[in-house]
C-alpha cells in the first residue's frame, strides 16, 4: 500500500480484459464462489446423492437463504439483526395457535414486522448498538415463544393445508422454493433498481454523508429491520406449515447458517458493500454442505463444528480487515527485527 | 484547590446541581433497585427470607457471578460480550469430572486450563488481530466448542465419586455461606485489583473508551483484547468447576443461558456496553440483583419462558437507560 501510483483515468480500462478485471475487482462474491466451488467438488466426489435428491437440497437452501436475504438488507446498512432466530420461532408459534390458517399467516407476518419496528426503534431512537439491542430481543423473544407455546410444540389447526403446502408444484419446485425465488428476485430488484433500496448502500457506507445528502436515514433503517423481521417470520410460517407444528426452539441452527451465508457471500459487516447474489451463493454452498453432511450420516454436533468454522473463517477473512491485520502483523515482525538488530 | 478543579473537569457537560433521572439511574440505580428488590422479597414472597433459600441463592449466584466478573473485562474493552462462555463453562465442568474420574484431578485442571486459554486466545486473536465483530466470532466459537464437547462426550452425563474432593468442595459451607460464594468474592477481589490497580487494567479501560488513541499511544492493542478474552475464559473455567462441584455432575447443556444472565448482571451493574466505563464490584451487585430476581420469580412459580423474557427485557431496558443518559451528558 506504500507505493503511490498516479490515479488512473478513462483510457486504461477500455480493453475487454481490463473491463473484466475492473468488474471482478468490484464484486464482493469472491469468497462465496470459492467456497461454493470447493463444496460442490467435494460433495460431487464424496456424496453425489446430494445432487440427485435435489428437492431436499433445494428446500434446505431455501430456508437458509430466506433468512439470509432478510439479514442482507440489514447488514448492508451496517446494522445486524440477531433476533431473526427467535422471530422465526415466535411467528411459527403465533401462526399455529390461531384457529384459521390464513388468519395465522397474517398474524405471524404482522408480528415479524412489529418485531422489526421494535428493533429499529431501539437502534435509531434510543441509540443502542444493534448487536446488543437485537441480542436482548433474541433472548426476550425466545422466552415469549416458550410462554406462548407452553414450551411444547404447537400443532396447526388445519393439518391438510400443511400437507398440501409441502407437495411440489412443478418438478422440484415446492411452494417453499418458489417463495424463496420470489423473495430473492424482489430483494434483488429492490436493492439494485429501486431508489429506496439503493439508498441502503449509502446509509451503510457513510450514515452522516447519507443524511446530509437528504436520504431519509430513519425511514431506511426502519425499512431494513422490517424487511428482516418480515422475512424471518415468513421463514417461520413456511417451516411451521411444512412440519404441521410449530417448535418454540426452532431457528438456532438456521441462525448460524444464515449468518455464515450472508457474510461468506461478501456482505461486509460494516455496511455499504455486498450483494443479494453473494448471499444466494453463500446459501447454496451452506445448504449443499449441510444436506451432504446429513446424507453421509454425520451427527448434528459435527455439522455445528463445520458451520461454526465456516462462519469464523468468513468473519476473519473479510478482505478489508484481512489486509489491515496482515499489515499489522508484518509491521510487528519488522519492529521486532529492528529491535533485535539493535541489541 | 487542585482537587477542586479536577472534579469540575470530570463533570463537563452537566451542571453541578442539575438533577437528571436517567443519569442518576445509570449511575446509582443498581444500589437502590437491589435494596428494593430484596426488601420486596422479604416482605411479599413466601419463603424468601429463610436460611435455606438464602444459601440456595448463593449457590446459584456463584457460578454466574464468576462468569460475569470475568466477562466485565470484555465488556469494558468495548467488545460487547463473549457468548462462548456457555461452551466454556460446560467444557470445564465436563473436563473436571470426566477427566478426574479416570486420570485424577491434577490432569483435569491442566486440561481445563489449556482449553480455557485456547478459547481466550482464539476469540482474542479473531477480535483483536483480525478486527472481527466479537458477537459473531463468539457465536461461532460457541457452536464449534459445544459441537466438539457434545461429540466427544456423546452428550452423556458424568457423575463424580460420592466421597471425592469435588463433592466435598461443592458441599462445603461456612455458616450459611457456601464455599463457592467465597470463591466468587476472592475472584472478584483479584479482578478488581487487576482492573483498577495494574497497568493492564488501565489499558483495558482506556482501550474501551478510545481504541485509536490507545493504539497511537504505543499500546499493543491486540494483546489487550487477547488478555481480556483470556481472563474471561479462565473465569468461565472456574465457574465450570464450581458448577460441577455444586451438583457433582456435568453435562454439556448445564450452562444454558449463562451468556445472557452474565450480560444482564454486568449491564444492570452499570458497566457500559459502549466500553470504558464500569467496575467489577458493580458487576457483583448486578449478579446479586439478577440472582435475587430469578429466585423471586422461581418462588412465585413463574416459568422458564417468562423468566427469560424478563431478563431479556431487563438487558434492553438497562442498555436503553445507559444510552439515553449518555445522550443527556453529551448535550
Amino acid at each position: 500500500m506504500t507505493d503511490t501510483q498516479p490515479m488512473r483515468l478513462g483510457k486504461e480500462t477500455v480493453g475487454v480484459v481490463n473491463k473484466l478485471k475492473v468488474g471482478i475487482a468490484r464484486r464482493t462474491e469472491g469468497r462465496g464462489v470459492a467456497l461454493l466451488v470447493i463444496v460442490v467438488v467435494l460433495v460431487a466426489i464424496l456424496e453425489p446423492t446430494t445432487f440427485t435428491a435435489y428437492s431436499v437440497t433445494l428446500g434446505r437452501i431455501a430456508l437458509i437463504g430466506l433468512v439470509a436475504l432478510g439479514l442482507t438488507a440489514v447488514i448492508l446498512m451496517g446494522e445486524l439483526d440477531l433476533s431473526v432466530a427467535s422471530t422465526l420461532a415466535v411467528s411459527g408459534v403465533i401462526m399455529a395457535s390461531m384457529p384459521n390458517i390464513w388468519l395465522g399467516v397474517v398474524a405471524a407476518l404482522a408480528a415479524g414486522i412489529v418485531i422489526g419496528m421494535i428493533n429499529a426503534f431501539f437502534v435509531f431512537y434510543v441509540g443502542i448498538n444493534s448487536f446488543i439491542a437485537t441480542l436482548g430481543m433474541l433472548f426476550a423473544l425466545r422466552g415469549l415463544a416458550f410462554v406462548l407455546s407452553d414450551a411444547k410444540p404447537v400443532r396447526i389447526a388445519d393439518i391438510d393445508a400443511g400437507i398440501a403446502f409441502g407437495t411440489p408444484l412443478l418438478g422440484p419446485i415446492t411452494p417453499r422454493v418458489l417463495i424463496f425465488i420470489l423473495a430473492f428476485i424482489a430483494l434483488q430488484v429492490f436493492l439494485s433498481k429501486v431508489r429506496a433500496g439503493r439508498e441502503f448502500y449509502a446509509v451503510g457506507g457513510n450514515r452522516q454523508a447519507a443524511f446530509d445528502a437528504g436520504i431519509p436515514v430513519r425511514r431506511r433503517i426502519f425499512t431494513g429491520f422490517m424487511i428482516s423481521g418480515f422475512v424471518a417470520a415468513l421463514a417461520g410460517v413456511i417451516n411451521t406449515l411444512e412440519r404441521t407444528a410449530a417448535d418454540p426452539t426452532a431457528g438456532s441452527s438456521v441462525l448460524l447458517a444464515s449468518f455464515a451465508a450472508a457474510i461468506i457471500g461478501g456482505v461486509v459487516l460494516n455496511g455499504g458493500r455486498g450483494s443479494v447474489l453473494g448471499t444466494l451463493i453463500g446459501a447454496f454452498s451452506l445448504g449443499i454442505l449441510q444436506v451432504a453432511l446429513t446424507f453421509s450420516g454425520v451427527q448434528v454436533d459435527i455439522q455445528d463444528i463445520f458451520i461454526g468454522s465456516i462462519l469464523l473463517i468468513a468473519v476473519i477473512s473479510d478482505p478489508t480487515q484481512l489486509r489491515s491485520a496482515v499489515t499489522g502483523i508484518r509491521s510487528w515482525f519488522q519492529r521486532r527485527e529492528k529491535s533485535q538488530a539493535h541489541t | 484547590m487542585t482537587t477542586q478543579s479536577i472534579e469540575t473537569i470530570g463533570e463537563v457537560g452537566i451542571k453541578r446541581n442539575q438533577f437528571n433521572l436517567l443519569v442518576w439511574i445509570s449511575e446509582r440505580g443498581v444500589f437502590v433497585f437491589t435494596a428494593l428488590l430484596v426488601l420486596f422479597g422479604v416482605i411479599f414472597v413466601n419463603g424468601f427470607a429463610s436460611l435455606i433459600n438464602i444459601t440456595d441463592v448463593f449457590y446459584r449466584a456463584a457460578p454466574i457471578g464468576i462468569v460475569a466478573v470475568g466477562m466485565t473485562f470484555v465488556v469494558i474493552s468495548a467488545n460487547y460480550l463473549d457468548l462462548s462462555v456457555v461452551a466454556q463453562v460446560a467444557t470445564a465442568a465436563v473436563i473436571l469430572i470426566g477427566v478426574s474420574n479416570d486420570y485424577g484431578l491434577p490432569l483435569a485442571f491442566a486440561v481445563a486450563l489449556f482449553v480455557a486459554v485456547l478459547y481466550g486466545v482464539v476469540n482474542g486473536i479473531a477480535v483483536g488481530v483480525f478486527k472481527a465483530n466479537a458477537v459473531i466470532v463468539t457465536l461461532s466459537t460457541t457452536f464449534i466448542g459445544l459441537g466438539i464437547l457434545r461429540w466427544l462426550s456423546g452428550g452423556s452425563i458424568f457423575f463424580g465419586p460420592e466421597d471425592g474432593p469435588i463433592r466435598a468442595f461443592g458441599q462445603a459451607k461456612i455458616g450459611a455461606i457456601p464455599l463457592s460464594a467465597i470463591v466468587l468474592l476472592i475472584i472478584t477481589m483479584i479482578l478488581w485489583f487487576v482492573l483498577t490497580r495494574t497497568n493492564f487494567g488501565f489499558v483495558v479501560r482506556s482501550f474501551g473508551s478510545n481504541k485509536e488513541a490507545t493504539r497511537l499511544s504505543g499500546v499493543n492493542t491486540p494483546l489487550v483484547v487477547i488478555g481480556a478474552f483470556v481472563i474471561t475464559a479462565i473465569s468461565a473455567m472456574l465457574a465450570g468447576f464450581v458448577l460441577a462441584a455444586f451438583s457433582n455432575t456435568a453435562v454439556s447443556t448445564m450452562s444454558d443461558g449463562y451468556d445472557f444472565r452474565a450480560l444482564a448482571a454486568i449491564i444492570i451493574g452499570g458497566t457500559s456496553v459502549f466500553g470504558g466505563k464500569g467496575s467489577v464490584l458493580r458487576t457483583l451487585l448486578g449478579v446479586i440483583f439478577v440472582s435475587v430476581l430469578t429466585n423471586i420469580l422461581v418462588l412465585s412459580g413463574i416459568g422458564f419462558g417468562l423468566q427469560q423474557m424478563a431478563i431479556g427485557a431487563l438487558i434492553v431496558l438497562a442498555v436503553s437507560v445507559d444510552a439515553l443518559a449518555r445522550k443527556v451528558t453529551k448535550k
